[in-house]
């Protein structure tokens, strides 16, 4: 069970990087997000608190469920180009997320020295999730993108959490949860906007501020 | 959570500041009713009155705060408070770039004060003083260098040491006059405290060079400050350009005070230490007179140009009174206060040359010379500053219609003249107060010293024969001067005088444009400092023949040293630096990504070195 949750998120942060179009960017970070559900759950069940359920819940509907469709619906609406744009293609990316994997596990390693492998492991796998995040952040050109990325981003810091130091407290779980949507909502408001402003959700077109 | 703790320290090092600030403060309070008055909107009024009280109080509590904490605290709200009061005048462009300066200097130096704190705070794990004090015991000598050079450039910003000196002159003008005051009288000496607390009772005299370093930028700056004072025209501008200078005394004689403990003559030290004290409370008291006076002036003319004034003793006879008595005594002649502490500076130094061999003695010697020609300066400042603006004929129609100001102008400045011919003649009983005062600063047990003869007579040299009153002297110069009036009027009588025109080679159109002007005043000593004040000069005139001038012009003005060279030099490379910093900012959204990317990567390769 242990590795096949760790397999799968590993599995589908790779699926984000090597997504060349907008649904299935979305549809990687759902199925990442159903692993995460599973990892809360077995934590649950291991625990038997109620609150790990609600969060294991809360995951379910929010990241596997809500936010995927409102991001889908949003590229429907704005009939968007389903290509992503790259900056780097999607083979020269996977080396690169190689290159980060080994980094996130001597990072890991070096961060929980003294603690079991498969803390490591789960350290290592958070640290993956992160980065490449901020991987497709950067590299891709559609700002449906920088959203998911953002989102997986913090895929990575809840499964650090939860997997590392046996989760955040309740409180400060929902009140995150609250902020991803919340957040979701804003920036698919800017994507509209922008949409509208510059026919075309292409980020590398917002370059008129500069000093 | 943080707690704030709040404790207080009531040593007579803190209560010989508290006298000081409510000594100024009360003076300045009364003052300040007729000076506001009628030229704010009441509301306007009761916000100056508040933030001037907000402002005693917050002195008040830096002089007695018991822990660093509270100390830099207070600190803060000392100089934002001070702020609110320079950009009091909002309307005036001229303040808000004022107060703009004086609140970029005076952050600079609190974040001296916070590293040196923190430092302090590190070793010792609390924040008493008394705590701190025993932590430091065993610091290290490096690191004790280390935190007193940051509590002398923090403190020495608002101490205005030269070069740190900028805004003083800059910002103290712009204020209402009875806020000057209180800020070359009080504020600039909490400087002076928070360096004796931390550097001297605190963190305790480590080496020989802290307190050489001292006295050599306290000469430094009393020359510069002087020498900027003697050009100025502007007579609030002259009068904080003078507060650089007098800071430069005081810490004359509080740094040969460290230097004598150090070397563990502590008779003269605890004498160094008497003297830069006295000098302290004389320069509060009368620079605040001083600044109340030139209030009155720029009230009763309503310009704060030397040049435009004149003939003003016969329209404020008071305030021409309370000004000729600041400036005989910041011109130290005797018998007056700043006499006999710069008298006893000297002395302080004649007697370290004598005690001390080798090196030392030669840097006494040179540190009396830089004195002595202050002093002489000061003088020839003086003498512009008072005798300009007062005797004369009036060089402008708003000096000519000048009239005298309210009482309680003339009330809050008579306090003060008061007190400084009071510290003129009790000098013994001062001395004797602020022997304790030294005493308990330099930790030396001070009740077999003795600096007096008797109730009269000074003796700083115990033993010696060196002897100084200053009631004698009073008395006989009151006789003398007396005696001269009256052998006068039996001589030739009232009615020998007889008033007329000044004789003018049969020209018949003198005005008042042909007296003697401020600039040209100061001309030979522009000339003499030259090299120092880099004058520029142009002369244009136009001839009708050769031999009718038709119209002629004259311009002069110096070169501020400090501020063309050192501070211009820094601000250019900060612009420089930001300019080419601008470079990094492309517009693009990825590669501001790329940015935070690229940080996160390499915190993470180099985590191990960390």
């Amino acid at each position: 069970m242990e590795l096949f949750i760790i397999l799968g998120l590993l599995a589908t942060a790779f699926a984000l990087v090597f997504a060349k179009r907008l649904s299935a960017l979305v549809g990687s970070f759902s199925l990442q997000s159903f692993f995460l559900v599973l990892l809360s759950l077995r934590e649950a069940v291991r625990g038997a608190h109620l609150d790990l359920y609600i969060i294991a819940g809360l995951v379910l509907a929010l990241k596997v469920l809500i936010i995927p469709r409102i991001l889908l619906n949003m590229i429907k609406e704005i009939k968007a180009n389903e290509n992503l744009g790259f900056f780097i293609n999607p083979q020269l990316s996977l080396l690169v997320a190689l290159g980060l994997i080994y980094l996130s596990w001597a990072f890991s390693s070096l961060v929980f020295a003294h603690q079991e492998t498969l803390v490591k492991v789960y350290g290592a796998v958070s640290f993956t999730i992160i980065s490449l995040g901020l991987f497709i952040m950067v590299f891709r050109i559609k700002a449906l993108a920088q959203i998911v990325g953002l989102l997986a981003m913090e895929n990575g810091i809840f499964l650090l959490a939860s997997a590392v130091s046996g989760g955040m407290p309740f409180l400060v779980e929902m009140a995150i949860f609250f902020d991803v949507f919340v957040g979701v909502i804003i920036l698919g408001v800017f994507v509209y906007r922008i949409n509208k402003l510059f026919v075309g959700i292409d980020i590398d077109k917002l370059n008129r501020l500069r000093g | 959570m943080l707690k704030i703790p709040f404790s207080f320290v009531f040593d007579p090092l803190s209560i010989f500041f508290l006298i000081i600030i409510i000594a100024i403060s009360i003076s300045s309070f009364i003052y300040s009713w007729g000076y506001l008055q009628g030229h704010y909107s009441t509301a306007k009024i009761i916000l100056g009155q508040i933030l001037f009280v907000l402002f005693v109080f917050s002195m008040i509590a830096v002089v007695t705060a018991g822990n660093i904490f509270l100390f830099l605290i207070v600190w803060e709200i000392m100089s934002l408070v001070s702020y609110f009061l320079v950009i009091f005048d909002t309307e005036n462009k001229k303040s808000i770039e004022a107060g703009t300066i004086y609140m970029v200097m005076t952050q600079v130096g609190t974040a001296f004060l916070l590293m040196a704190f923190l430092l302090m705070y590190r070793a010792a794990g609390s924040f008493d003083f008394n705590a701190i004090h025993a932590a430091l015991i065993t610091m290290s000598a490096k690191q004790k260098n280390i935190i007193f050079l940051l509590l002398l450039a923090g403190f020495g910003t608002k101490a205005g040491i030269v070069p740190l000196h900028i805004w003083l002159p800059i910002a103290h003008p712009q204020a209402s006059s009875h806020v000057s005051s209180l800020m070359s009288g009080v504020m600039i000496k909490t400087a002076v405290y928070g360096l004796i607390r931390f550097g001297i009772i605190i963190l305790g005299v480590n080496s020989l060079w802290w307190g050489e370093l001292i006295v050599v930028l306290a000469c430094v700056s009393c020359l510069v400050g002087v020498i900027y004072a003697l050009m100025e025209n502007d007579i609030k501008t002259l009068l904080a350009y003078s507060s650089v200078e007098n800071m430069g005394i005081i810490l004359l004689g509080i740094g040969s005070a460290m230097i004598f403990i150090k070397l563990g003559f502590t008779v003269l030290a605890v004498l160094a230490m008497c003297a830069g004290l006295y000098h302290l409370i004389n320069h509060a008291i009368f620079k605040g007179l001083l600044f109340l006076g030139a209030g009155s002036v720029y009230r009763a003319t309503g310009t704060r140009n030397i040049e435009r004034m004149g003939g003003l003793i016969q329209k404020l006879p008071w305030t021409s009174i309370y000004f000729l008595i600041g400036s005989m005594a910041i011109s130290a002649l005797p018998p007056l206060n700043g006499f006999v502490s710069e008298w006893l500076i000297l002395i302080v130094f004649f007697l370290g040359a004598l005690a001390i061999t080798g090196g030392l003695k030669l840097f006494f010697c040179l540190a009396a010379g830089a004195l002595a020609l202050t002093s002489g300066l000061t003088a020839a400042c003086f003498v512009k500053a008072f005798g300009l603006p007062f005797l004369g004929r009036a060089r402008s129609a708003k000096a000519e219609n000048a009239k005298e100001v309210p009482w309680s102008m003339n009330l809050g400045a008579g306090l003060l003249a008061l007190l400084t011919i009071l510290l003129s003649l009790g000098a013994v009983y001062t001395v004797r107060f602020l022997v304790g005062v030294s005493g308990f600063v330099l930790a030396v047990n001070t009740s077999q010293i003795n600096f007096s003869l008797n109730r009269f007579i000074l003796s700083p040299q115990i033993g010696g024969t060196i002897n100084l009153s200053t009631p004698i002297l009073a008395l006989i110069l009151l006789l003398a001067g007396s005696g001269a009036f009256i052998l006068f009027y039996l001589l030739y009588g009232k009615a020998r005088v007889v008033i007329g025109q000044t004789w003018d080679c049969g020209y018949y159109k003198l005005t008042s444009r042909n007296e003697y002007t401020a600039t040209g005043f100061s001309k030979p000593f522009r000339l003499a400092f030259s090299f120092f004040l880099l004058p520029f000069r142009k002369v244009t005139k136009i001839k009708e023949s050769r031999y009718h001038v038709k119209s002629f012009s004259y311009e002069t003005k110096t070169t501020k040293v400090f501020r063309e060279y050192l501070y211009k030099t820094i601000l250019g490379g900060a612009f420089g630096v930001s300019r080419n910093m601008r470079g990094l900012q492309l517009g693009s959204i990825h590669i501001y990504l790329g940015y935070i990317c690229l940080t996160l990567l390499l915190l993470i390769i180099f985590v191990g070195k960390f």
